[in-house]
């Protein structure tokens, strides 16, 4: 039995690889997974192009950002699979946070009113020269750092000249924003939990309430190992398929939290785990919220790799970096997402849904065909 | 010879950087840096503003450096690369010891390579250390559990010191487990026992 090395980052997000061992998915579909726990997505990239990986758990955007260079490395990557669609907040510090309710009167209602409620406090931070707020995301081309970006728009707010990012893996995020060295963070759980449970900070707004499909992570292969081993990718995809129906259905839940809070995988409370996948949070001390598309795994708008969504990561990556947009880097985006793996391995002759692939709840509409239009509405 | 680049090391294992530093000063280097502080990282690296960081691949804040390339408010000299993509056998090596290297500015690929190849060596060097007492404490820990185990057989069984310990070792070699294991099941199942 051919066996592939995967790397994963100990998140919640990677439920599909982590299930497809355990539920023995991968051993049935005649492929064997041997999981390598990483602690950062720069190692998880070097290793996979460097061929010490065969596969792995990575962030969407860095999966393109690797493809085109426009990070530190250029290599070809293949995203044949999609892991997860949300699971993100966005989590602010409790001084930022009581600032933003005095000036409302009232704690904030929703996304667009805790935008419009931050960009109240800026503008009085300004006012009496203040240092501008930071904002910790966990790498320079996440979806994380999409995120705030456009509920930050929905307050008005610029997010290049307003605010600052500063890149901090999700462990010492709490830390960071306990300090002050950040006020604001986005990250996956279980770390916005943890930052309401030690009474750091506030949840403000979840993921899904900004985008129902946005890429999170994927499964990201080299783009030689797609063309020269069609076979074991075809049954890894397979095994993925499987893993992500049954990480899917609520009924699974309980043990999917407890094997994945166990000390070789994510090594949190099985209870944390188990909050995250019913999408059921506290917010704060005293409030708690749910939304049942809080994370969602299994699906094809999820899984099957769409080209659209891999042309809006170029997209927002551009408009991140401040470059302007460049057709055949926009092209080559499009190539990384590859639905044609996707659909051979599983038999789906399904043409894509023609529906918007985002689903940007706020903001400008995507259209995939006119992407220096998106990208001049985002500048506005 | 001595080297004016100044190098920075992150890493959070007080030994392994004394390993590093010393290595890199034997070997000419004046200006190397220790930072074992990872709150905050990104200011105390623009702070320090070496030409050369060394990071240890075990800490998340590799990510951090993700960001010092491109130029913003926070990095004003952008790192230039992170070793030479090119010598993926080099990169290799570098990830197997568990360290990585970036080039702030313009250096000389040979005396990247010259530095990198210093600090993979080094952390060798500390892994087999390292390795070495993982072992002397695993023979210590297996006697210990082996000497209880033969006391157990020799009072349960009336067996001299002897029989009780060629018992074990017969076991052993039947069921092809190590003898520390079958020393350990005998102990557990004593503690069950009571």
């Amino acid at each position: 039995m051919k066996t592939v090395k995967v790397g994963f980052i100990p998140l919640i997000d990677a439920a599909i690889p982590i299930a497809a061992v355990e539920c023995g998915f991968a051993e049935r579909e005649g492929i064997q997974i041997e999981l390598v726990r990483e602690t950062s997505w720069a190692n998880i990239r070097d290793k996979l192009i460097h061929d010490l990986f065969d596969a792995s758990h990575m962030l969407a955007p860095l999966a393109v950002t690797t493809s085109l260079g426009l990070g530190n490395a250029k290599v070809p990557l293949a995203v044949p699979f999609g892991l997860n669609a949300n699971g993100n907040c966005i989590t602010l510090s409790a001084r930022l946070y009581r600032a933003m309710e005095e000036v409302l009167g009232h704690p904030p209602l929703d996304a667009r009113q805790s935008a419009q409620a931050l960009k109240r406090v800026i503008d009085k931070r300004k006012a009496s020269g203040e240092p501008p707020i930071t904002f910790g995301v966990v790498f320079p081309f996440s979806v994380h750092a999409i995120i705030v970006r456009h509920w930050l728009r929905l307050g008005g707010i610029d997010p290049h000249n307003d605010v600052q990012f500063l890149v901090v893996p999700p462990p010492f995020m709490v830390a960071n924003l306990s300090e002050g060295v950040i006020e604001g963070c986005c990250v996956g759980e279980p770390w916005n939990s943890r930052a309401v449970e030690s009474g750091v900070g506030s949840i403000v707004v979840f993921g899904a309430e900004i985008s129902r499909c946005a890429p999170d992570k994927v499964l990201a292969l080299r783009d030689e190992m797609a063309a020269k081993e069609p076979e074991a990718v075809h049954r890894l995809l397979r095994a993925y398929r499987a893993a992500a129906r049954w990480c899917q259905n609520q009924e699974n839940h309980a043990n999917l939290a407890h094997m994945l809070a166990q000390p070789q995988y994510i090594n949190v409370a099985p209870k944390t785990v188990l909050n995250a996948l019913s999408g059921m949070l506290a917010v704060n001390r005293t409030e708690g919220r749910s939304m049942p598309d809080f994370l969602r795994f299994e699906g094809d708008e999820i899984n099957r790799p769409d080209p659209r969504k891999a042309r809006w990561l170029y997209a927002e990556i551009a408009n991140g970096l401040r470059q302007n947009l460049n057709t055949s880097q926009a092209e080559a985006a499009a190539c990384v997402f590859r639905p044609d793996l996707f659909d051979t391995a599983t038999g789906n002759n399904a043409l894509p849904e023609s529906q918007d692939p985002i689903g940007l709840k706020f903001g400008p509409a995507f259209d995939s065909n006119n992407l220096q239009g998106y990208i001049d509405a985002l500048r506005g | 010879m001595t080297d004016q680049a100044s190098i920075l090391i992150i890493d959070e294992n007080h030994v392994r950087a004394a390993i590093i530093q010393e290595g890199l000063r034997e070997a000419g280097h004046v200006h190397v840096r220790w930072l074992n502080e990872t709150a905050n990282l990104l200011k105390h690296i623009v702070d320090i503003d070496p030409d050369i960081i060394v990071i240890d691949l075990e800490s998340p804040n590799r990510d951090v450096l993700e960001q010092m390339f491109q130029v913003s408010r926070l990095v004003r000299r952008p790192i230039a690369m992170f070793v030479d993509q090119s010598d993926s056998a080099s990169i290799r090596d570098a990830m197997l010891a568990g360290v990585s290297a970036y080039v702030v500015d313009g250096l000389k690929k040979e005396r990247v390579k010259h530095i990198l190849d210093m600090c993979v060596q080094r952390f060798q060097v500390f892994s087999r250390l390292e390795e070495e007492l993982h072992e002397a404490k695993t023979a210590l820990a297996d006697r210990k559990v082996i000497e209880r185990a033969k006391g157990i057989l020799m009072t349960a069984k009336s067996l001299s010191e002897q029989d009780a310990y060629a018992m074990m070792r017969k076991a052993a070699m039947d069921q092809k487990r190590r003898l520390a294991e079958i020393a350990r099941a005998i102990v557990m199942a004593e503690g069950m026992l009571k």
